[in-house]
């Protein structure tokens, strides 16, 4: 849509006006203006407002600081710029009239305001709080006619020609411009994307796009967008915008015929190649649209049917090898309905407002503006809604994993699912193999950032959007499910989860370990819980086995398992022990070898009431080199002495 | 030599209940099952009243122990009280051997080579498989009459005694264990997500068990049940549905490709053919008991590649040729990946028979806890006497077996023959494991340490207590 670097918001411009879009095809729904929720897309409830379009009042949109100029009577009746919030920060300023004003735009400090009345020449002025202090201007090469100008960094101002663009370093203090770079190049129009500071440079209508880099004091071309050749594109078809971090053209082309119409969208990747076509985007429409993006997904208005498309590109749809072809994600829905308040006669009265209206202007990335009711919105994605409208879990999820504010709508969604009367386990796997995807390549990068550099290694950057470990599913999946009626549920849920863990190669964490144990336990599924410690399922762990133990009066396959495990766990110490409480005093004495504790093997021995055995164990320290002395000079131990020579005294003599 | 050599035979089996008939002259009346037939009424009745004899005897010594066996000269008796007043007696005709010394022949009775142990397991199986397919004597008796009750006995044990092997029963007959297939974590878990997966939707089926082959992957029911159908599986159901797929394998008919046939899974009890089936078909009933009484099940058995699924269907459960397509339709897709990932680790892991040098030491592994048991001294699982070590060896072991309580919860016992085996076997944390090796002139410290070795490569993860 329209992208000027400053635009009059006139109906003329604001839905990409085809001569032969045809509307009759497009079959208009009747909306059920009660039933909103199932709306994925709702503007926001504060809207900015404004002086709306008069014949004395023009408005302008600045895309790079967000700003909203009102200008009135050409400035002289004043000039007010609001930010993009509606409780910003307010400038309030006069202008002469020198002429109809094309384009204004405060420098990205707010510092300058620079100023277009006529094709060849940009005026600037220092801002000075609220008073407008000095001038100066800049002209363009004879012959060239300014297109558009930009701010390009904060003193750093480019001006779009015909010709070419030419970059200027501002110098407000001395109240001058000194050129920085410039390059020639025929222009037709132009794109500017603040976010990544690139321009598209359009020549031969449309169909040559020039990528430009205008970033510190130099321009650079990069690759030309590889489009089909000699295909035209309008100013108004072409939207610049950033997809996963990475910069992108989304270029509207509407087809001939009966076929309906595309967003192509082209990548422009770091690595200098052209960006070539990498997705398609399946209206199944024709007519006028209008594209914005939020949270990486595309929208696509349809103005004619009232509604939208929603697009994720990273989603794995048909792929022809090069090219990934996308229809929307959720069935077409309106944004949810909104209203303003105006001044009435008496009160102030709520005023619905006209959704998709011909008023209606957008810019990137999710800004929409009616001039005429003096309005800027935001548009907000409601991706709970969303989610309710998608049938697919496994696309859901996929979806969801990739929005900021995805993690409690998607535990949200993995809750409900998991509720229901029968959970469709396959493609509860799916998800959960989507979530582990992410997960295990967080858990990668987590374990290279502590080998590689400790410290510097920057967190923030590499952790996911959304990042559902084991913990998160353990609290707010595994621990909502009631647990008494569901224990079979829980169980089969789990190792739902833990085969998906298991294809990752994530090791499982022991409350995961110790949630399944027990839930075998309380099902008295012992069969079942020695099948899984035989096929490696559950990890190894002390506490595991200190709870197999436990377990141990229950079924004595607990205490056979709990061993081998302290047995591959090398933990001679707690066999020990195990093997003392099951009064196997001599096979504790073996394994102890030179670290027994004399006292401890003597009190079982003697409380075994087994004389053999306390006679065992007792010859055994006395003969030992290293226990001989201890039996010696520890007081501690005479009593033992002292109880064996009672016991074998009459045998003994 | 002479040519009178014989193997263990049955000589007879009978059921009997002396409450059936207390009247004298009427003792036909409380057999209940007689083999063989060819037997005439006086010799039953005359066996009968011996083996009745013998029980009110022994019982006047030691009256909370029945007696379980009788030795005489030429065979060997077994008896067993499943049920209040119900006795089964096996009788064994010894192996025989022709002998001849200064120039006369003679027969040798060779008393030793039949091992009680080893025979009450043979006659305990003899009931348990009984029972499995047709519940309680007692059961049967409470709800219709005794006449119907020896039909099914007659009808069944009939065709039983028949496939029993009786010469090559040995060790692996008194652990009566289930083979295990060794697997990775990860596609173990895709077996447990698969069976999951059924069990859910289909809620009529109560438990799975999925074998590999001969080898159990998964079994949701409780190892004392599985054991018996274990073996049902094992050495009847099976083989002939293995026979019968390679006669059909060779050559297709009516199939396009012989692939597509091989690749799409059928059930063995139940429908076999889908399409062409009106009826369900024979769907076996089977009891399961354990502490909260009968539990009855249908067993349908469905077979795909080389897995074998048991699905357990609670036996309230109204069978309809509908539900055999629908569970048809749900496994078949979801089966093969999970058969061939199988495969895959499997051939990873075979050791062709090629490779093990035959002096290596063979072995066999029994866990009490889930009956598991693995054996390198047995070539094969079907009772053919098809084994790897001596016969006396494998005797040797059935008697360490029987004394193997004297061990206590962890201890070795080991026996050197005249032929230069040694036998060894080892107690430890609730398992048992028996090896054998043939070493010349070895000492005992060798032999212990070639065990110890053994038990660390082949049992590595689990606990043995320290000797």
């Amino acid at each position: 849509m329209a992208t000027l670097p400053t635009v009059v918001i006139n109906t003329r411009q604001v839905w990409d006006n085809r001569e032969n879009s045809k509307l009759s095809e497009v079959v208009y729904k009747q909306r059920k203006m009660s039933a909103f929720s199932d709306c994925y897309l709702e503007l926001s409830d504060d809207p900015v407002r404004f002086e709306p379009i008069n014949q004395l009042t023009n408005v302008f949109f600045d895309d790079s600081n967000k700003d909203v100029f009102t200008v009135r009577s050409g400035g002289v009746m004043g000039v007010v710029v609001k930010g993009p919030k509606e409780n910003g920060k307010v400038l309030n300023f006069r202008m002469e009239d020198q002429g109809t004003v094309l384009s204004i735009k405060l420098s990205l400090d707010h510092k300058v305001l620079a100023v277009q009345r006529n094709n060849t020449s940009i005026e600037f002025m220092n801002v000075n709080k609220e008073h407008l202090v000095v001038e100066y201007s800049i002209s363009c090469k004879r012959n060239a006619s300014i297109l558009g100008f930009v701010w390009s960094d904060i003193n750093e101002f480019a001006v779009i020609t015909d010709h070419g663009v030419e970059l200027y370093t501002v110098i407000p203090d001395k109240k001058a411009l000194k050129q920085l770079k410039s390059t020639s190049i025929t222009v037709q129009w132009f794109v500017w994307c603040p976010r990544n500071n690139i321009a598209i440079l359009a020549s031969s209508h449309g169909s040559q796009l020039q990528p430009v880099a205008i970033k510190q004091g130099s321009i650079s071309k990069l690759p030309k967008v590889e489009t089909e050749p000699r295909r035209m594109a309008l100013k108004g078809d072409v939207t610049l915008s950033t997809l996963y971090g990475t910069a992108a053209v989304l270029i509207l082309r509407h087809q001939s015929g009966p076929h309906t119409a595309e967003v192509h969208v082209h990548l422009l990747n770091v690595s200098g190649q052209s960006p070539v076509k990498a997705h398609v985007l399946k209206l199944g429409l024709s007519g006028r649209f209008a594209i914005n993006v939020v949270d990486d997904l595309i929208l696509v208005h349809h103005q004619a049917s009232s509604s939208s498309q929603i697009f994720d590109i990273a989603l794995a749809e048909e792929s022809d090898g090069s090219v990934r072809y996308h229809t929307t994600v959720a069935p077409m829905k309106s944004l949810k309905p909104t209203s303003i308040t105006l001044p009435g006669l008496v009160e102030p009265q709520s005023h619905a407002c006209e959704l998709y209206s011909p008023n209606w202007v957008v810019f990137q990335p999710n800004i929409v503006i009616d001039a005429k009711l003096g309005c800027l919105w935001h548009i907000k994605l409601r991706l709970s809604e969303l989610c309710q409208q998608i049938k697919d879990m496994s696309v859901c999820t996929q979806l969801a994993l990739n929005r900021t504010d995805g993690k409690p709508v998607l535990l949200t969604l993995l809750s409900d699912a998991i509720k229901a009367d029968k959970p469709d386990m396959n493609k509860l796997q799916e998800s959960f193999n989507h979530i582990n995807l992410v997960y295990r390549d967080w858990v990668d990068r987590e374990v290279q950032n502590q080998s590689a550099c400790p410290a510097s290694a920057s967190k923030n950057q590499s952790s996911p959007r959304v990042l559902i470990d084991q913990n998160a599913m353990f609290e707010e999946i595994f621990q909502t499910m009631s647990a008494d009626a569901d224990l079979l549920k829980i169980e089969r849920v789990l190792v739902c989860y833990l085969t998906s863990l298991a294809e990752y190669g994530v090791p499982v964490q022991f409350n995961l370990n110790k949630l399944l144990v027990s839930t075998l336990a309380r099902q008295n599924k012992f069969n079942a819980l020695q099948q899984l410690l035989q096929y490696g399922v559950i990890t190894d762990s002390k506490p595991l086995a200190v709870l197999l133990l436990s377990l141990g009066n229950m079924h004595s396959s607990s205490t056979q398992m709990a061993l081998d495990m302290l047995a591959r766990l090398k933990a001679n110490d707690e066999i020990q022990e195990v093997l003392l409480s099951e009064h196997q005093i001599l096979s504790a004495l073996k394994l102890a070898k030179d670290e027994a504790n004399p006292r401890k093997f003597l009190t079982a021995a003697k409380s075994s009431g087994d004389p053999t055995l306390f006679h065992s164990v007792l010859y055994y320290f006395r003969n030992h080199p290293k226990f001989a002395s201890v039996l010696q000079s520890d007081e501690r131990l005479h009593t033992f002495i002292n109880d064996y020579n009672e016991m074998f005294s009459g045998s003994c003599a | 030599m002479g040519a009178l050599n014989q193997d263990v035979d049955i000589q007879n089996f009978f059921i009997f209940n002396s409450q059936l008939c207390p009247k004298e002259g009427e003792e036909l009346k409380k057999i209940v099952y007689y083999y063989p037939p060819s037997d005439n009424t006086e010799v039953q009745v005359e066996n009968v009243g011996l083996v009745e004899g013998i029980i009110q005897f022994t019982q006047t010594f030691n009256p909370d122990s029945p007696v379980k066996s009788l030795h005489t000269g030429k065979q060997r008796q077994l008896f067993l009280q499943p049920e209040r007043d119900f006795w089964i007696v096996l009788t064994i005709a010894l192996p025989v051997v022709t002998k001849v010394k200064e120039n006369t022949s003679f027969i040798e009775y060779l008393e030793e080579d039949v091992q009680d142990n080893v025979y009450e397991s043979v006659l305990r199986q003899l009931y348990d498989m009984y029972r499995l397919f047709w519940g309680t004597f007692q059961h049967t008796l409470e709800q219709s009459d005794l006449g119907t009750l020896m039909t099914k006995i007659e009808k069944f044990y009939n065709a039983y005694l028949k496939t029993l092997r009786m010469a090559h029963m040995d060790i692996l007959t008194v652990f009566k264990g289930i083979q295990y297939l060794p697997l990775d974590r990860h596609t173990f878990l895709k077996i447990q997500c698969f069976v999951n997966d059924v069990e859910s939707n289909m809620e009529y089926i109560a438990h799975t068990a999925f074998l590999y082959n001969e080898h159990v992957v998964w079994s949701g029911i409780e190892p004392n049940d599985m054991q018996t159908i274990y073996q049902y599986l094992i050495d009847q159901l099976l083989p002939a549905n293995v026979e019968a797929e390679l006669q059909g394998g060779s050559m297709p008919r009516n199939l396009q490709s012989p692939f597509t046939a091989l690749r799409r899974g059928r059930f063995i009890t139940g429908p076999s053919n889908l399409k062409q089936a009106k009826t369900v078909g024979k769907v076996p009933k089977i009891y399961l008991f354990n502490e909260d009484g009968v539990l009855e099940y249908y067993l349908v058995v469905y077979r795909a590649l080389s897995a074998t699924v048991c699905f357990f269907v609670k036996g309230k459960t109204e069978l309809t040729l509908d539900q055999f397509k629908a569970l048809d339709e749900h496994i078949n897709p979801r089966l093969s990946p999970i058969v061939n990932s199988i495969a895959d680790y499997c051939s990873k892991q075979v050791v062709s028979p090629s490779n093990i040098q035959e002096s290596s030491p063979k072995f066999i592994y029994f866990n009490k806890l889930n009956l598991a048991c693995k054996s390198t001294v047995h070539l094969d699982n079907k009772h053919t006497g098809n084994v790897a070590c001596s016969a006396d060896s494998l005797r040797i072991m059935a008697d360490m077996k029987n004394t193997s309580h004297f061990l206590g919860p962890s201890g070795e016992n080991i026996v050197k023959t005249t032929n230069d085996y040694w036998v060894f076997s080892k107690t430890s944390n609730l398992r048992e494991f028996y090896i054998v090796l043939q070493q010349k002139s070895a000492s005992l410290i060798s032999i212990s340490e070639e065990v110890k070795r053994l038990c660390e490569s082949e049992l590595e993860g689990i606990f043995f207590h320290p000797m």
